[in-house]
């Protein structure tokens, strides 16, 4: 069996983002630097619900119109499917292979919910309707691994496919293991990333753990009280270097390594040392050819006292107490299992601008939050190494490690 | 230096419908004694599917502490039942923790749906915001492997995959293949599944599964002339997988070796279908092959993913014959036995490395007879024979293919 090779450089060749906060990379990143939330009244898809906070980060736009897609096609997509295109289709755009992407291209994709909000209309038509008299066509995109087999097929990809449903830490996994399975030499070129749609379930799943902030979240501060609930979706390619610079890409920066843990510790609440938080820093950190410093840290941050406490503890003992960290959910709230592929998308923008996002909202940093966690305003500083945190229910954690591609 | 490049299974925790355990499990291999009956459990519809692959006798409370049982659904239930059993057998309480990390990754088709309908049933009754916190902490797909974490303290990766009927394979892939890189000495890998009144009715809606007609009974019949669909099945299989290094020192057993993978994706594959184009399933197997360092000639064996539905059954014995043309060797399939999905494809890895260790090739129930352009009888009853490599399919609908080489422990 071939083993992965750590001397193999993984290239960055294509970014693809759509969530509360902008369609695409470039709409995102004015939104960052201007210092723009999308966080709203919960919107009508879910109307008619009575939650007991009504704060979300949706996707305002009509969603159809920004895929390249016939009506036929577009009627079977579940919301997750929906994002999932959006997003591939951008960063599969911006990688600009000539012509097809070679035969061993993978799609791997990290989801919690994939199409649970079409189960959960389902459910509710079978309370009215019965269960053998409701059109069970409409959840055949229920699975999560619906929106890996979606973008392989919209994008004739023949390489295989990958879906993991690892909560919150999907789509971090699915991106290291994508990077794995490129330098064992089983894919020469992977599209991955993750997708969430806002669903019934986890809007209320998130309220009665009492983990949902009633203000906009504010990830780190003294006075937080839970997350904001997002969604979208987001993917990058990943390429060899080599074969980057021999087409002539444009290498938007390099994925060092990852490192994935588990807390073996609680099935929700993360062990308060931040020790698997830790290990998967440390794990990123020496996946790569060499160890590097770190200059910036794109947090887990997602505003429960749990979290941020922990995380902070868990980046004071891997890196030291001066690397500058932000939370980018205080822009696009937690989009659960996306949320690993949108921060990885920003971390590189990051990278790509020299420019780390800020913590919006941080106003005043809680007692036990000793970090500089980029308050209100992003910051022009040099960055080489970035870490992009992504943790989840059942104790996982997976934490990213990219480079400026210089 | 890195461990080998062959990965030993060392223990196995087998749940299968009619089956707790591995000796029972074996004996209905060998004698053909299917666990497929008639569904009892829930109601379903008139005039179509009744049978399933069904946890009927399985009983959790013999494994886990009923206070732990509590905070645990049915999969989360099945997964540390399956993982007790896997270490009882490879002659452990618990890992050594001192000897490195253990990572997690296990598979499930459709995840904890029960779970979610529980929860929507509270939504409904008590409202958004008074449903119980429990019950949607439990509905995340992960909260199996998280359960094992804790229950063990392992600290390695802890991922679920979700890649329909090969999901198994796709955990065994990924665990093997982070053992080899040294991320961890150990791994835990499998799949758990569940059968509800909804995952089955909307399957049998959507004509995936075999019905009774007025000639035939309703059957699970890979690659049989007559077949018109899979039956469905549940379960949990757990395979512990140690560095040989490690096993050769503590003096554990092995079934087999984890050799080699294949992956690949029919394009031509729709969203609920296995596709039409054979080349995929042939590149997946040949790369397996490949990647185990064989030849075609050196595989004894194929467990085939065959489930008795009519597109994907004619999609992989198309393949088996493009492939190994004339040099084809026995090929068996096993999902009559437990059904479909059941242990998310563990069950069918878990025959697999049971054949390879009693060197024997279980049979195909339901087969009969073949489609005229079909070159090969699949082997129908269960026969001794020397295996020193079997090549395990797993194909998904949507197109994803992952083939896996196991070798004899010889």
């Amino acid at each position: 069996m071939r083993s992965s090779d750590a001397n193999t450089r993984l290239a960055v060749t294509g970014l693809g983002i759509v969530c509360s906060i902008g369609c695409n990379q470039k709409e995102v990143w004015e939104s960052i630097t201007h210092s723009r939330a999308g966080i709203a009244r919960l919107g009508s898809r879910l109307a008619g619900e009575r939650f007991p906070t009504d704060l979300a980060a949706e996707v305002q736009e009509n969603l159809a119109p920004l895929l390249k897609a016939s009506k036929r096609e577009l009627r079977r997509l579940s919301r997750t499917d929906l994002l999932a295109l959006i997003a591939a289709q951008e960063a599969i755009g911006q990688c600009a292979f000539e012509g097809e992407l070679p035969a061993r291209t993978i799609v791997s994709t990290g989801t919690s919910t994939g199409g649970l909000l079409e189960g959960e209309n389902y459910y509710f038509d079978r309370l009215v309707r019965g269960g053998w008299r409701t059109p069970a066509s409409h959840v055949l995109q229920q699975p999560t691994s619906a929106p890996s087999d979606v973008v392989a097929r919209f994008h004739g990809l023949r390489g295989g496919v990958f879906s993991n449903a690892t909560a919150c830490a999907s789509a971090g996994a699915a991106i290291g293991l994508a990077g794995d399975l490129i330098r064992m030499g089983v894919a020469d070129v992977a599209v991955a990333g993750g997708s969430d749609a806002l669903c019934r379930t986890t809007y209320s799943g998130f309220n009665v753990l009492q983990a949902v902030d009633e203000e906009p979240c504010t990830p780190f501060g003294a006075n937080r009280r839970g997350i904001t609930l997002g969604e979208g979706a987001a993917y990058i390619v990943i390429e060899k270097w080599e074969q980057a610079q021999d087409r002539g890409a444009k290498i938007l920066a390099e994925l060092c390594g990852y490192g994935a843990t588990c807390d073996a510790y609680h099935p929700t609440a993360p062990a308060e040392d931040g020790r698997g938080a830790s290990a998967a820093m440390q794990a990123a950190l020496s996946d790569g050819r060499e160890r590097p410093e770190v200059e910036y840290v794109n947090a887990h941050g997602t505003g429960t006292q749990l979290n941020d406490s922990a995380e902070t503890r868990a980046i004071m003992t891997t890196l030291g107490n001066d690397v500058p960290t932000s939370s980018t959910k205080s822009f696009f709230g937690h989009t659960l299992g996306a949320s690993g592929a949108l921060e990885a998308v920003v971390t590189v923008l990051a990278l790509q601008h020299q420019l780390a996002p800020p913590t919006l909202r941080l106003t005043e940093a809680a007692a036990d939050c000793v970090l500089d966690y980029v308050p209100h305003t992003p910051r022009p500083m040099r960055i080489d190494h970035a870490l992009s945190n992504t943790f989840g229910f059942g104790g996982s954690n997976v934490s990213l490690l990219f480079r400026a591609a210089r | 230096m890195l461990p080998s490049s062959r990965i030993p299974v060392t223990g196995l925790g087998v749940i299968a419908p009619g089956a707790t355990g591995v000796g029972p499990f074996l004996d209905q291999l060998r004698t053909g004694r299917s666990g497929i009956s008639p569904v009892k459990k829930f109601e379903v519809m008139p005039e179509r599917a009744t049978t399933a692959g069904l946890l009927n006798s399985f009983n959790a409370r013999e494994f886990i502490p009923v206070l732990k049982m509590r905070r645990m659904n049915t999969l989360s239930r099945l997964g540390v039942s399956a993982m007790k059993l896997a270490l009882a057998d490879a002659g452990l309480e618990a890992f050594d923790s001192h000897r490195g990390d253990t990572g997690v990754a296990l598979g499930t088709t459709f995840g904890p749906v029960q779970t979610s309908v529980e929860y929507l049933n509270e939504y409904v009754a008590k409202g958004a915001s008074l449903a119980p916190p429990q019950l949607f902490a439990e509905s995340v797909a992960n909260a199996p492997g998280s359960h094992i974490a804790i229950e063990y303290g392992l600290k390695g990766f802890n991922l679920t995959f979700t890649q329909r009927e090969a999901s198994v394979l796709t955990s065994l892939l990924f665990a093997a293949s982070q053992m080899i890189k040294g991320t961890v000495t150990r791994s835990v890998c499998g799949g758990i599944e569940e059968m509800n009144d909804i995952t089955f009715s909307v399957l049998d809606r959507i004509g995936a599964l075999a019905r009774p007609c007025d000639e035939r009974e309703e059957k699970c019949r890979p690659f049989d002339l007559h077949r018109d669909g899979m039956v469905v099945g549940e379960g949990g299989a757990i395979f512990l997988l140690e560095t040989e290094e490690e096993r050769q020192e503590r003096g554990g057993k092995a079934y087999g070796y984890i050799a080699g993978f294949g992956i690949a994706r029919d394009a031509t594959a729709s969203l609920s279908d296995w596709g039409s184009d054979a080349q995929a399933v042939v590149t997946s197997m040949r790369t397996a092959v490949e990647d185990a360092d064989l030849d075609l000639a050196e595989i004894d064996a194929i467990f085939a993913s065959a489930n008795g539905s009519i597109r994907g059954d004619r999609l992989e014995y198309r393949a088996i014959q493009s492939l190994f043309g004339h040099n084809l060797p026995p090929v068996t399939a096993v999902k009559g036995y437990f059904g479909e999905y059941a242990a998310a494809g563990g069950l069918q890895l878990a025959a697999a490395l049971l054949a390879l260790r009693e060197q024997f090739i279980p049979g195909t129930p339901g087969f009969e007879s073949g489609e005229p352009e079909m070159h090969f009888r699949p082997v129908t009853h269960s026969e001794s024979r020397p295996l020193r490599n079997v090549l395990v399919n797993s194909l998904s609908a949507g197109g994803g293919v992952v083939s896996c080489v196991l070798s004899a422990a010889t």
